[in-house]
């Protein structure tokens, strides 16, 4: 917030900029955005480090091969700086890329060899922002969940991608290679330097305007901002316009890199492009950092690659080697005397002096300290007023949990139709909890880190290697069961308590400590199995997923005491209010008395215990684990719990709302799996029905 | 302060790893660039990869790095550039797209490195590549179900990852036979992304609303093991099991001997059942092979710039349990290993090279060569 008040000043007490000001701006903002400059920093000790380990120095054409290598990400993760700082969040990022990629090489002709690189990047940019201007519509006007609307429209236009180039090939013009990927001054300034320079400065101009200073102030506050007279609405939109375009342009250079087209190939960027902006100091929720950390954030992440290449590490540790550069680098840059690590180490050896001269307050005699007349009006209160009506209580909880289960009865109708005989039919109902139960379950965990504000990214190796170590330990015998669920459980509980320990303690942010934990589990995984997994799911444990009792599958009925389960946990216990106090205001719930940090410890806990149950769950259900099990699982998990009503700033939603998503999002892919539409049709469909189910969550204009 | 401690310690590894490299120079330096390894058939063919380096014919002779691009193309850029700078000879890869890596390969042909792919392709014409022929994968293994339905029937398929040429050719091939049979109706269509725990979840999805009674045939890429599973627990008969083409995991071969046949740790469903199959295989030998050819080229040998590998296909006819895995065992014909030794059913089983005498199941296993 300190941030906006700054920058807020600028235009008014300034006078009409000048080239001075203009320097001496940018010598302002560097001394304020302090994480750009260590972003700046940790890329050129690692670039040092390079140069010291390969053999021979660094040559101008190693400079312009490390420059064309990471401008990509680094174009792709200056689009998604300015969503995140305008309080956003974009995942279609990576699809884009693809469909802009497919764009040009489907429609460039082989007859064209002299194609115009102006016209053609025109082209690519003006496609990034057409989907830009899709995701802004929805978010900006519609007020939907930025993270749910980029979702569908990623599955959207990864389904479109597919229809325009269904597989690798077309043909690039190497007019746009000559450009892109040649020298702007020969053996000075290789041109994807001069390219990114260009948008810098673009960036730096922008800032300036009114949209700039609009854009900090509505990711810092949207209310103070709109208070001043800010249109939050446009200056989203034109935030998604603008990243869009950015991701197209990256679409242009990596077709002009490749020569060629490839569907996929900007769709596995997306995780990388989050942890490029989140090492180049931008904090997520909006309002602090700059594009420029981000720029060599994604440097930072591609010369990773020579430095493992130079040290010669071991390909199961190149995981564990990237998660610890991640979490390093980001460590590194929040280190100082105000940081939150500063401050528990500061609070710790408060609370240990206080204990030496008996101080603490836990060490106080443990006698009823309140007020008389609290307690007093306290039983009072209890019997003058009366209750509400459930309906009027539990109204706000409705009104967001409902459009999931009007979504997935429509869902069932539209199946009926299509695939005829299923709302009567018994078997359905079976295989639909059955295959919704993964979901649920990791909706929990998933819902309890969105609750406080967080995000679990470390699902989908937390699920791999506990289906690798239960089966591992199981190896077809239920007798080992007994040992071996809690030992799975307790490593799973080992790795929340590392998540959690990141984020509290170290006060790093959620996404880049969990990121790197999945890097880490997935190098774990690697080690213990030796890259093939062995063992199987014991006989009780298939039964349990696959078998029948009394004509339903087991696990359904465990399904149902786990939805009872989760719903009372998260509404009626105190440790469930305490998850919603954090995530409606941390400050607010510390003031109050909760321990915030052990509360926050606890729910990455939970959501490792949950990421748990699914490994050995689906390893009942598969009957052995697998490398890359939970991979499908990351992105869903976060649907479901955003479907399900829940708010990914935290502080609002019902477990039984996200329950509903799950059962929605299972469904509708039954449906889509029991046609025999082509894969891309479906991808687009099931974008747009998750689109129109959280039409109906729509924020109420907040005035 | 921490810094030059920091240096210091640099500096020493450093002085370590130049050591290393003298001692080396004699031999080639070889780097193998892998895409994602978080999966069994990567994995496979890295360990046999490995082996085949460590293997008494080229220990001497080659100096091998395998490192990881992950599943981004992007970076697989980065690192073949890097490997290129580090003095590679000739580089082994998987690539991740076969035409996002085209500009950096032809960068590395201008200088003389030797590129060399497996099991994908790369389209760039200096390119070497080592894959079987897909198109041929999906024609016979469909032409197999046809015939084994007599041309009539409602089948499903599960393909593999929307959006590569691999997954492309085989499905068109496919449907290309089942279209010249007009009573053969394709009733369902599933996204397996070449995984068994993937098709286990689509085929649920699918059979939500179906019946295995309303099925007739089975053409997946991958699944076929899980696919025989899921009938018996739905209560069919081992009899009843549908007929399955599919991958090479020894899973599915196992299930394919014929009832009865005495197998160590044999435990239903992976044990013999007498399905019937036809099983193909995008052999992980290839990567091996490929760092054969390499080093063939490197010490002179011609070598044609695509090498198409035989076709492994198994049926119930030709399936075969090998008693240790050896490949003079293997010569022989064997093709199918006990579930004692290969715990894993999805493992791949296609892992004979008549070309490569060093590796048997242990380097597939382990990374340990036969000699």
């Amino acid at each position: 917030m300190n941030q906006a008040v700054v920058i807020d000043k600028s235009p008014h007490t300034r006078a009409p900029i000048g080239a001075s000001n203009w320097l001496g701006g940018i010598g302002r903002s560097a001394a304020r955005s302090r994480a750009t400059l260590v972003a700046i920093v940790v890329f050129a000790f690692l670039f040092l480090v390079t140069d010291w380990i390969s053999p021979g120095p660094i040559t101008y054409f190693d400079v312009s091969f490390l420059a064309s290598g990471g401008t990509t990400l680094a174009l792709a993760a200056i689009g998604q700086t300015l969503v995140i700082l305008s309080g956003g969040f974009d995942l279609s990022a990576g699809a884009v890329i693809s469909l802009v990629n497919a764009v040009l090489a489907a429609n460039m002709s082989m007859t064209d060899m002299d194609a115009s690189v102006v016209e053609w990047t025109a082209i690519g940019i003006a496609v990034g922002m057409l989907v830009g201007a899709f995701n802004g519509i929805f978010i900006a006007f519609l007020r939907l969940q930025p993270i749910v609307v980029t979702l569908s429209t990623m599955f959207i236009v990864q389904g479109g991608t597919l229809l325009i180039l269904e597989q690798p090939g077309g043909f690039v013009a190497p007019t746009l290679g000559a450009v892109y990927m040649g020298d702007a001054v020969p053996n000075l300034l290789p041109a994807p330097i001069l390219l990114l320079g260009i948008v810098l400065l673009l960036w730096a101009w922008l800032k300036r305007t009114r949209y700039g200073l609009a854009l900090y102030a509505s990711g810092s506050d949207p209310a103070s901002a709109a208070a001043i007279g800010i249109s939050v609405p446009w200056v989203r939109f034109a935030t998604y316009v603008i990243a869009g375009g950015l991701y197209g342009l990256a679409g242009v250079f990596i077709s002009a890199q490749t020569g060629s087209g490839d569907p996929l190939v900007g769709n596995s960027l997306l995780l990388s492009i989050f942890a490029a902006v989140v090492i180049g100091g931008t904090r997520l929720g909006g309002g602090k950092g700059g594009p420029v950390g981000s720029v060599f954030g994604a440097f930072t992440l591609m010369i990773v690659v020579n430095i493992l290449l130079a040290l010669n590490v071991s390909a199961y540790f190149s995981t564990v080697a990237e998660g610890g550069v991640l979490l390093l680098a980001v460590l590194f840059a929040s280190l100082s005397r105000d940081s939150v690590l500063a401050e528990q180490i500061r609070q710790g050896l408060a609370a240990l002096r206080a204990r030496s001269v008996g101080l603490l307050v836990t060490q106080r005699p443990k006698v009823d300290r309140r007020l008389a007349f609290a307690a007093r009006r306290g039983v009072e209160t209890g019997t003058a007023t009366p209750v509400p009506s459930f309906l009027k209580r539990n109204v706000e909880t409705i009104r967001y949990a409902a459009p999931a289960y009007v979504a997935l009865v429509l869902v069932l109708i539209a199946t009926q139709f299509v695939l005829g005989n299923v709302l009567t039919n018994f078997s359905y109902w079976n295989a639909l909890l059955v295959l919704s139960t993964f979901l649920a379950i990791l909706a929990l965990g998933q819902g309890a880190v969105i609750l406080t504000g967080g995000l679990d990214l470390s699902l989908p190796w937390t699920i791999a290697l506990s289906g690798i170590l239960l089966a591992g330990m199981v190896r077809g015998s239920d007798p080992a069961l007994v040992y071996a669920l809690p030992l799975v459980f307790a490593v799973a509980a080992g790795i929340g308590l590392m998540n959690g320990i990141g984020v509290v303690m170290l006060g790093l942010s959620p996404i880049v400590v969990t990121l790197a934990m999945n890097g880490i589990l997935q190098g774990a995984a690697l080690l213990y199995s030796n890259g093939t997994p062995s063992g199987f799911a014991s006989p009780a444990l298939r039964w349990f997923m696959t078998g029948y009792l009394g004509g339903v599958t087991p696990v359904v009925v465990f399904l149902a005491a786990f939805v009872i389960g989760a719903t009372v946990l998260l509404g009626r216990t105190s440790f469930g209010r305490r998850v919603y106090a954090i995530g409606n205001s941390l400050e607010a719930a510390r003031l109050s008395g909760v321990r915030t940090g052990r509360v926050v410890i606890a729910v990455y806990v939970l959501s490792a215990l949950c990421a748990a149950l699914v490994g050995i769950l689906l390893t009942g259900f598969s009957g052995q684990a697998s490398l890359g099990m939970g991979d499908d699982y990351l992105l869903p998990s976060i649907a479901v719990v955003v479907v399900g009503g829940a708010l990914i700033t935290g502080g609002r939603g019902h477990y039984l709302g996200m329950f509903g998503g799950a059962l929605l999002l299972t469904a509708l892919q039954t449906l889509l799996a029991g046609t025999t539409l082509p894969y891309a049709f479906r991808a687009i469909l099931f974008g747009c029905v998750v689109l129109a189910a959280v039409i109906a969550l729509r924020e109420r204009r907040t005035s | 302060m921490t810094t030059i401690v920091k240096s210091l310690a640099l500096a020493a590894g450093l002085t370590c790893a130049f050591a290393a490299n003298v001692q080396a120079a004699e031999k080639h330096k070889v780097f193998l660039s892998m895409s994602y390894i978080g999966n069994d058939w990567q994995a496979e063919a890295a360990n046999m990869v490995k082996a085949l380096a460590a293997s008494k014919d080229y220990a001497d002779k080659i100096d091998l790095q395998v490192q990881v691009a992950g599943p981004n193309a992007q970076r697989q850029i980065q690192q073949i550039n890097a490997m290129v700078q580090a003095g590679a000879d000739a580089i082994v890869v998987y690539p991740i797209s076969p035409t996002a890596l085209n500009q950096v390969v032809k960068n590395a042909c201008s200088k003389g490195v030797k590129v060399v792919a497996y099991d994908a392709e790369i389209t760039e014409p200096c390119a070497y590549n080592v894959t079987i022929d897909q198109e041929e994968a999906g024609r016979k293994t469909a032409e197999w179900l046809a015939d084994k339905l007599g041309g009539k029937g409602d089948v499903v398929l599960v393909t593999g990852v929307p959006g590569t040429s691999v997954d492309i050719a085989r499905t068109k091939a496919a449907k290309e036979v089942f279209a010249k049979h007009p009573d053969i109706r394709i009733v369902g269509e599933a996204v397996g992304m070449w995984s068994q725990a993937v098709a286990r979840t689509e085929l649920s999805k699918l059979l939500a609303t179906r019946k295995w009674d309303d099925i007739d045939g089975l053409w997946m890429q991958v699944g076929c093991y899980t696919a025989n599973a899921m009938q018996l627990e739905a209560g069919k008969t081992d009899d009843q099991l549908l007929p399955c083409a599919g991958e090479g995991s020894n899973g599915g071969r196992i299930q394919a001997l014929p009832k009865g046949t005495e197998v160590e740790g044999a435990n239903s469903p992976y044990a013999p059942l007498g399905a019937p199959r036809i099983s193909y295989a995008s052999p992980p030998y290839s990567g091996a092979l490929a760092l054969k050819l390499a080093v063939d080229m490197i010490e002179g040998k011609d070598v044609p710039h695509h090498t198409t590998l035989p076709l492994p296909l198994v049926t119930n006819e030709t399936v075969q349990l090998c008693e240790t895995g050896s490949w003079e065992e293997m010569k022989s014909g064997c093709n199918t290993f006990k579930p004692s030794i290969v715990a894993n059913p999805g493992w791949f089983g296609s892992i004979f090279s008549d070309q490569l005498p060093q590796l048997g199941l242990n380097a597939a296993l382990v990374g340990q060569p036969e000699t």
